[in-house]
This record gives C-alpha cells, sequence and structure tokens, in this order.
C-alpha cells in the first residue's frame, strides 16, 4: 500500500521543469467571465441568465413574497422546501405560499432523509454571490446545501443586489466564499444535456424551471 | 447500509441492464492497429457524419465564445500557472492533502491503475457499498474502476446521459466530454426501449426523460458517489467538478460516501487561478460561458448543514504521470482535459475516439496514451497524425502538441520501435540522397518511371511500390514542363 | 538556366524534391512569374531535400544527413533570399533546421539559411504593384488552400491572396473550410491512405459546394494530394500551385 510519504516521495524524485512563476495578476483577466467597462452588474446578470435559460424577475424587497408565490402556483409545486439562507425573505415568502394555499416545509428536515427531498417540486433558496458575467448563483453547503438547489424540478433563486459580483475573479477574490461550507456551487441556468445527437434537453438531473429573482436596493 | 430501496422516487432499471464494464487488458490497443480500429468508424456513415458536424460546431463555439477578448493573453496566462503548478507538483500535492485532510477529507495513494482499482474496491468492501452513483471519470476509464467494482459485488450507474448509454451499450466514451458523439438517436432509442420493455417514443426529450426516472432511483438509494475531479486547489484542500446535467452534484451530495479519483496533475495552486482556468474549460469544452453546475467541496458535510456526505474519499492517481515530471513531455500533464483539441483534429474528425484505443482520443490521446501505455504497445498513435497544428492554435492551456507528436516519433526511433522496413526505408533514402549526384540520378529514374506510367500525365495504375497512394489517388504529374 | 550565372541572379530558387519528382512545372512557373517581374533567379544545382519526410517521422539521422546535401548547396556565401515554393519545405528550413542541425558543424549555416528562405508567395506578395502593371488576367473562380505548415507555422496567410488579387478577372471565393488539413501529411498519406483520402474528400466536397473551377495552393504535397483525389473522383475542379495560375494569367 502507497502511503504520503512514498507516494510524495515518488514524484519528488523526478527533476524539476521549468517553472515560469506564478502569474501575480492584480486585475481581472480579459476573460469573457468578466464585467466589462460600464456594465451594470445587475443587467449583465440578467442578460447572461437568460441566455441560459434562467427565468429572471427583477423585484424590490416588497415583492419578492409574491413573485416567489405566482412561479410556484404555475409550475403546480406541492412539495416545496425553503432553504435558511432565504433569510431576510424567509417570513415573507412563508406568507405569501400560504396565502396562495401552499405548504412549504424546511429544507434542513426534509434533506436528511433523501427520499423526501428528492419528492420536492420545488427549491427556493438564497445564495452567497452571484455572479453577473456568467449568469450564475452562487449557493453554499452552509445555506442552500449541497443538493438545496437542483434536487427538484423547480427551482427560484433570491440575490440581493449587492451580492452580486462582476465576474469570476472578483468572486474568487473576494469574501463571499468565507463561510460556504464544505461545498459552493455556481449553478448556471437548467441542468442541460446535448449528449443525444446535439439535441439540447433541459431539466437533466437537475431542474428544468430555474427562477432567479434579483432584489433591487430599497 | 442500504436500507429500503423502493418507492423513493425515479424507476429502478432492470436488473442486468449494463453490459460489464471492460477489463484493464481489453483495450485494442494490443490486438490491432490504428488503421484496423479507424475503418471500423469510417464504415459507419452517420458516426463520420455526426463526429464531423459536431466537432465542428464545437470548435465554431470555442471561436465564438472569446470574441472581443484578449484570449491569447488568457491561454498564456493558463499556461504559466499550469506550468507552474507542475513544475511544483510535490509542493501543491503537499499542501492540498494537509488542507483537505485538515477538513475532514480522507485522502488515499494510488501509485498505479491496479492501486487506484484497489483501493476503492477496498472502501466499498469495507464499508459495505454495494450500489455506486458515478459521474464521469475519464480517470475512471484509465484505470478501468467499473470492471474492479463490479468485481466485489458493486452495482454501478454512470449517471451522465452519455456514460449511461456507454455503460448500458458495453461501449467506451468517444469524446472526453461528449461520450456517445459516435451514436444516433435511433441506437439510443433501440437500447432504452429494450431496457424499459416497450417502446419508447424516438425522441431525445422522452430518452432524457426515461435515463432521468433510473438514474433518480439510483442516486436516492446509492451507497457512495464516485466522481473525478477538474481541480484541485492546493491553498484550500477543494476538488472542483464541473457537469451540465447536475449529476456531478448529485453524486457528490446524495449518498453518504463521496469517493473522488483524481490524477495528480490536476493541481492549482489558489482559487483564484480558476478565473482564468474556467472560463477556459468550459470555453474550450462546450464554448458555454460556463458549465451549468461547478461544485466545489472540501470534505463531507459538517455540522449544521442539511446534506451531503459523512464521507469524503480522495484517490490521488498517479499511474504514468510522476514519470513524465521534469522531462521532454512534462507539458502533456498541463492538459485540463476539454476536448478541444479533439474538437479541431481533421483526423479525430474522420476517425473518431475509439481509432485510438484506449481512454483518450485526438491529439492529446496520441500524445498521453503512448505516454501512460508504453511506447511499444501505443507509439503508432503519434504517427497518425499530419502534424497540422490545429491542436496547438485551439489548446487552452498552449501545449505543444504537434512538438510532442514529433519528440514521441523521435522517441520511437531512438527506442528501436520502428518497424525494420522503414529504418531500412530511410536509411537508404539517406545513403541516395544525401548525394546530389545519386540525387538527380534517382528522380530521373522516378521521373522517367512514372511518365511511363502514365496516361495523359496521370498515373493511376495500382503498381506495387505506389500501392498505397494509388489505391485512392492519382498521381498527378503532368506532361514534361514546357 | 545555367549553373553559373548565380552571380548576377537577385534571387535563388529551390524547387524541392517533389519538385523534382512530380511537380516540376512548379518551379518553371515560378521562374516564369519572376521572369514577367525582372528578377533575375537561379536554381544551386545540388540541392536535394530539405529533410522533412525522415524528420518528421522522427528519424533525425536520415533527416540531417540529406539537409546537410541541401544545406551545402544553398550555403553559396551570399546572402540573396532563397525562394521555395513550398510553405511545408520553408517552414522546415526555417525554422527547424536549427533544431536539427544544433550541435553540429553546420549549426552556424543552417542559422544562415534560415534567415535566407522564403516562401514564394510571401516574396510575391512584396511585387503585388508591378504584377498588377503586367496586367496578369485570367477568368476563373479560384478557392485557395491555407497549407498547413505555411498557415500555422509560417503564420502566412494574406500574402497568397494578394497576389491572387492582382489578376484581373479572378475571382476568389474563401472555402469554409480553407484553413483544415488536407490530409496529406507527408508520409502519413502512405501509412494510411484511407483516412489521409478521407480527409481529403471532406476538402473537396467544400470545393465542389462552392463551385470553384480551380483550387490554388503553395505547396506542392497537398497539390499532389487533392489534385490526385480529384483526377481518381473526376471531380472537375483544377489544382495548381500559385505559380502556376500566375504564370498563366501572365501568359
Amino acid at each position: 500500500m502507497t502511503d504520503r510519504a512514498s507516494f510524495l516521495a515518488a514524484i519528488r524524485s523526478t527533476p524539476r521543469g521549468l517553472d515560469p512563476g506564478l502569474p501575480d495578476r492584480r486585475e481581472a483577466p480579459d476573460a469573457p467571465t468578466q464585467l466589462r467597462a460600464g456594465e451594470e452588474r445587475p443587467d449583465r446578470l440578467q442578460a447572461e441568465a437568460e441566455a441560459a435559460s434562467t427565468i429572471v424577475h427583477r423585484v424590490t424587497a416588497v415583492d419578492v413574497g409574491a413573485t416567489v408565490a405566482s412561479v410556484l402556483v404555475q409550475a403546480d409545486a406541492q412539495r416545496i422546501a425553503l432553504t435558511t439562507d432565504l433569510a431576510p425573505f424567509a417570513d415573507d415568502v412563508q406568507a405569501a405560499l400560504v396565502a396562495a394555499g401552499l405548504t412549504v416545509t424546511e429544507y434542513v428536515e426534509v434533506a436528511p432523509d433523501r427520499a423526501r427531498a428528492g419528492a420536492l417540486d420545488a427549491t427556493v433558496t438564497g445564495c452567497i454571490a452571484a455572479v453577473a458575467a456568467t449568469g450564475s448563483v452562487v449557493t453554499s453547503a452552509a445555506g442552500a446545501g449541497r443538493a438545496g438547489a437542483l434536487i427538484a424540478p423547480t427551482h427560484i433563486c433570491v440575490v440581493r443586489d449587492e451580492q452580486i459580483v462582476g465576474g469570476l475573479h472578483e468572486l474568487f477574490d473576494g469574501d463571499a466564499l468565507a463561510e460556504a461550507g464544505s461545498l459552493f456551487a455556481l449553478q448556471s441556468g437548467p441542468s442541460r444535456s446535448a449528449d443525444i445527437e446535439k439535441v439540447l434537453i433541459l431539466g437533466v438531473h437537475g431542474p428544468g424551471n430555474v427562477h432567479l429573482i434579483i432584489v433591487a436596493p430599497d | 447500509m442500504s436500507a429500503t430501496r423502493e418507492d423513493v422516487g425515479g424507476t429502478p432499471l432492470p436488473p442486468g441492464w449494463a453490459k460489464p464494464a471492460h477489463q484493464p487488458d481489453a483495450f485494442e490497443l494490443t490486438t490491432t492497429t490504428f488503421a484496423e480500429r479507424a475503418a471500423k468508424t469510417m464504415a459507419r456513415p452517420f458516426a463520420r457524419g455526426a463526429i464531423a458536424n459536431a466537432t465542428d460546431h464545437a470548435a465554431a463555439l470555442t471561436t465564438a465564445r472569446f470574441v472581443g477578448t484578449d484570449h491569447e493573453a488568457l491561454r498564456e496566462e493558463a499556461r504559466k500557472i499550469r506550468a507552474h503548478a507542475i513544475a511544483n507538483l510535490p509542493d501543491y500535492l503537499d499542501q492540498w492533502i494537509d488542507q483537505a485532510e485538515r477538513k475532514g477529507t480522507i485522502v488515499h495513494y494510488a501509485a498505479d491503475e491496479s492501486e487506484a482499482r484497489r483501493i476503492v474496491a477496498q472502501i466499498c468492501t469495507d464499508q459495505q457499498i454495494t450500489r455506486v452513483v458515478k459521474s464521469k471519470s475519464m480517470a475512471s476509464e484509465e484505470v478501468s474502476l467499473n470492471s474492479a467494482l463490479e468485481a466485489v459485488g458493486v452495482d454501478i450507474y454512470e449517471t451522465d446521459l452519455g456514460e449511461f448509454v456507454v455503460q448500458a451499450m458495453g461501449d467506451r466514451p468517444g469524446h472526453v466530454i461528449a461520450p456517445i458523439l459516435h451514436r444516433t438517436k435511433d441506437e439510443v432509442h433501440e437500447l432504452f426501449s429494450a431496457m424499459a420493455g416497450h417502446e419508447l417514443p424516438n425522441e431525445a426529450e422522452a430518452l432524457t426523460a426515461f435515463a432521468r426516472e433510473g438514474l433518480r432511483h439510483a442516486f436516492l438509494t446509492a451507497d457512495a458517489g464516485i466522481s473525478g475531479g477538474n481541480f484541485l486547489i492546493a491553498e484550500t484542500g477543494d476538488v472542483l467538478l464541473v457537469t451540465n446535467e447536475g449529476n456531478g452534484r448529485l453524486t457528490t451530495s446524495l449518498p453518504p460516501i463521496h469517493i473522488a479519483l483524481v490524477g495528480i496533475e490536476k493541481v492549482l495552486p489558489r482559487r483564484r487561478d480558476l478565473a482564468v482556468l474556467l472560463p477556459l474549460l468550459t470555453g474550450h469544452g462546450t464554448g458555454q460561458q460556463i458549465t451549468t453546475y461547478v461544485s466545489v467541496s472540501a470534505g463531507p458535510r459538517r455540522q449544521g448543514e442539511p446534506d451531503g456526505p459523512e464521507q469524503m474519499h480522495v484517490v490521488l492517481l498517479d499511474a504514468g504521470r510522476s514519470a513524465l515530471l521534469g522531462g521532454e513531455f512534462e507539458e502533456a500533464l498541463h492538459c485540463i482535459r476539454c476536448g478541444a483539441c479533439q474538437n479541431v483534429c481533421p483526423v479525430y474528425r474522420q476517425v473518431g475516439g475509439h481509432a485510438y484505443g484506449w481512454v483518450y482520443g485526438g491529439p492529446i490521446g496520441a500524445v498521453l496514451t503512448p505516454l501512460f501505455r508504453g511506447q511499444e504497445e501505443a507509439g503508432e498513435l503519434a504517427q497518425a497524425t499530419t502534424l497540422c497544428g490545429a491542436c496547438d492554435d485551439v489548446c487552452p492551456v498552449k501545449i505543444p502538441l504537434h512538438d510532442l507528436l514529433l519528440n514521441l516519433r523521435r522517441r520511437s526511433d531512438a527506442e528501436g520501435h520502428v518497424p525494420r522496413h522503414e529504418q531500412v526505408a530511410f536509411a537508404l533514402w539517406a545513403q541516395v540522397w544525401s548525394r546530389p549526384l545519386l540525387y538527380r540520378a534517382s528522380t530521373a529514374v522516378a521521373r522517367g518511371s512514372l511518365r511511363a506510367l502514365a496516361r495523359n500525365g496521370v498515373v493511376s495504375a495500382k503498381s506495387p511500390l505506389l500501392r498505397r497512394w494509388t489505391a485512392g489517388r492519382d498521381l498527378v504529374v503532368g506532361k514534361r514542363p514546357r | 538556366m545555367p549553373d553559373d550565372v548565380g552571380m548576377t541572379a537577385a534571387v535563388q530558387l529551390f524547387p524541392t524534391c517533389i519538385g523534382d519528382v512530380v511537380a516540376q512545372q512548379t518551379a518553371t512557373d515560378a521562374e516564369r512569374v519572376l521572369d514577367a517581374l525582372g528578377i533575375d533567379h537561379h536554381r544551386p544545382s545540388a540541392t536535394t531535400c530539405c529533410g522533412q519526410p525522415a524528420y518528421n517521422s522522427g528519424h533525425d539521422g536520415p533527416a540531417r544527413a540529406v539537409a546537410k546535401a541541401t544545406l551545402k548547396a544553398l550555403d553559396d556565401g551570399s546572402d540573396l533570399p532563397i525562394l521555395v515554393p513550398s510553405g511545408s519545405c520553408t517552414s522546415m528550413v526555417r525554422l527547424h533546421w536549427r533544431e536539427l542541425f544544433h550541435g553540429t558543424p553546420e549549426a552556424e549555416a543552417a542559422t544562415r539559411i534560415a534567415r535566407r528562405v522564403r516562401e514564394l508567395s510571401s516574396y510575391l506578395a512584396e511585387h503585388t504593384d508591378a504584377l498588377r502593371e503586367l496586367k496578369p488576367s485570367l477568368a476563373v473562380r479560384v478557392g485557395y488552400h491555407d497549407s498547413c505548415h505555411m498557415l500555422r507555422e509560417l503564420r502566412i496567410k494574406e500574402a497568397p491572396r494578394e497576389v491572387l488579387q492582382t489578376v484581373a478577372g479572378l475571382e476568389l471565393v474563401e472555402l469554409d473550410s480553407s484553413e483544415r488539413c488536407c490530409g496529406f501529411g507527408g508520409t502519413f498519406s502512405g501509412r494510411y491512405p484511407d483516412v489521409s483520402v478521407a480527409m481529403a474528400d471532406t476538402k473537396i466536397d467544400d470545393m465542389v459546394a462552392a463551385k470553384i473551377d480551380v483550387l490554388v495552393s503553395s505547396d506542392p504535397g497537398c497539390l499532389m494530394q487533392l489534385a490526385g483525389r480529384m483526377s481518381r473522383q473526376g471531380t472537375p475542379v483544377r489544382a495548381v500551385h500559385l505559380a502556376t495560375l500566375m504564370a498563366e494569367a501572365l501568359a
């Protein structure tokens, strides 16, 4: 059985290749995944999210609950779970869903039982960040859980304007990921596959119906 | 461990749905030639057309994705990051292991393919794992992991749609990121209908839905999830996984145990390096702005987290990688498995992935296979390219594939793996053509012979010496110059 | 042209081995174009081959032996440009000879020659004004094939097109697959004839779809491949070297 010491020793015993040095970049690289000059973050987020087949809603805080309720009613979702990172909108959402005649559970209660989690019709989560230039929401194991954003056919994510970072560089250099827990994840639109003759299918193992609610500052 | 396996959602797949996985020795490298394997794909007109269409499409998307950006600067930065990480591989691995263990990851060390098989099989035996969901992993293809697990009684479910088809057919993936590029919808329809026991609609959507139901059940009942890893982040102990279907994250989130099998060369120094590598991996892979799901995990579920595995194992795989360090082929380790070189390769386009006889096809396959499987077994692959250089121009981390291929050809020569007749031919050729007088005589003879064979300036006779040329082509020699 | 008039020449011409065996017309036509431009030229008598067939097969020893003969023939003490009607051979001499002769007594000469070689069309592209004054004319629909080494090693893409566009009546069509390899690949064409021919066919399909009359390229190897396949298939497209087309347009 190879152990750590012998495994690394074998690698160390090899000659050392050319090292160009680790680039010490201050600025964001010029990549498609960066915000371009003059772009507003929520606008780019909306454009990229829509390009990835996410349905985007731009609202103010007071309308979050109603927006969530209307999406879920339209999706005919019966079994709905909210994740803890939905705060500070959790109470409003809960109230709006109840008003719409929908019953709601907490994801933390459902999640330990895979079968129950797997039977959910929809999850509503917050996020730890959104990335404008990639149209992504970033969720954490500590908040939405590992599977909270993709276990059900419908996923609604609520992001506050101030949570939006410009691009990947800003995400990885910032501190949004500090408290993510055992996992953080970027998701950008519905689950998809084009394996069968390049035909694009949405909603393979993850949700096919993905909504992003961008909450404008008050 | 698998208490209730009924009524959890999804539809269980019928027993025996999957063909047994290929054994480690079942690759065709040693028993067939590139030409024979290529002929198989070329005999299937659909496969040829599909491969050409899909690769052209992907290559066009890649080009379009980077319009208006300084693509070259991004590639150059990526090259430096990869070169630096590989030049300092033991240090970064050491750092990664420290960080990963600090976060509760159990790290295992596989020096070669058989050790990797043994380690994962042992985890399965120890933890009484009998059902595994698997997210696409080329490393697991390298070590023929599935057959090793089948041998210890584990049921495996490949959960990437393409890999699922591959597994059910007993096939092998035809492309690094598009495993069933070479298969038709009709073939998938026939396969799935047989599995379902009734005729399914012959539409991609319905076929996908069928696979989803079967795999859903597997996700909800599996004892462990096995994945590969696209990157390891040294500073944080992270394992990064990208998938479009979401199967990667479900594999690593729902079952109580997650096992990742990752090549040691996948290390990146820092999370911030992802700002360079991620857009290149996805932009060169599928042409997307970003892959739908990018999951970055370190360690098992922590206190207070609603879901996630109780154990996370990472098996670090060497299997020929460290042998390349510091040598003329080190740059092959920079590869991030995006598949872009396959998409632009004019040879791959004709022959597909299986012609390369092992796990990786296209230019990177023609480089990695001889390096990992040995020159004697696979050296021929380096000859199976025209050295057109399209791969060099598209590689997101600027691996000089053309030079590596040429170096492999040189090594074949130096190590005596070149067929005797070829060596004799080139030695004779050098004797004659290094002497201008003999050269002139030989070219005069050649011209004379060709003109004698030619009719109206065209040689089409299948003369034995020209057989390999004139089987499919004429030789247009023209008339004596005016 | 006799060998001993090199003293007055402005350029040298290296016909290459394919030029000596199969495509003799190419060098002759290149000379006609140079004649029309009033550029003195000279063919060194003792050149053989640049060594590429062996070099690209991994046989550096035989490659060096053969290339050395050509190197000696070209290294005449002058600094005249050496025109090569082949992108691939130019690339071999210009970029790979240094490595091939590294650490040998010929290293210095190899560097010297590498600096002198010029791919023919890139040289002619510096004379487009003069060419235009000669009023070349030919009513044809032309597609251009970018040969791999010329495009990706020498990075020459526009020059041959600029030369072709001096021809009145010539319609230059950009082929979708202009940058895709034709499948020749030197010894590849003999090692894997079926794959090689299939690669040519995708190019030819594209040419037929684009309804071109003539396919022009700057590499005798690619032309041997494409013309050979089209001849076998009876495809009604001529495949000719840029020098040949220009010579016809100037005739």
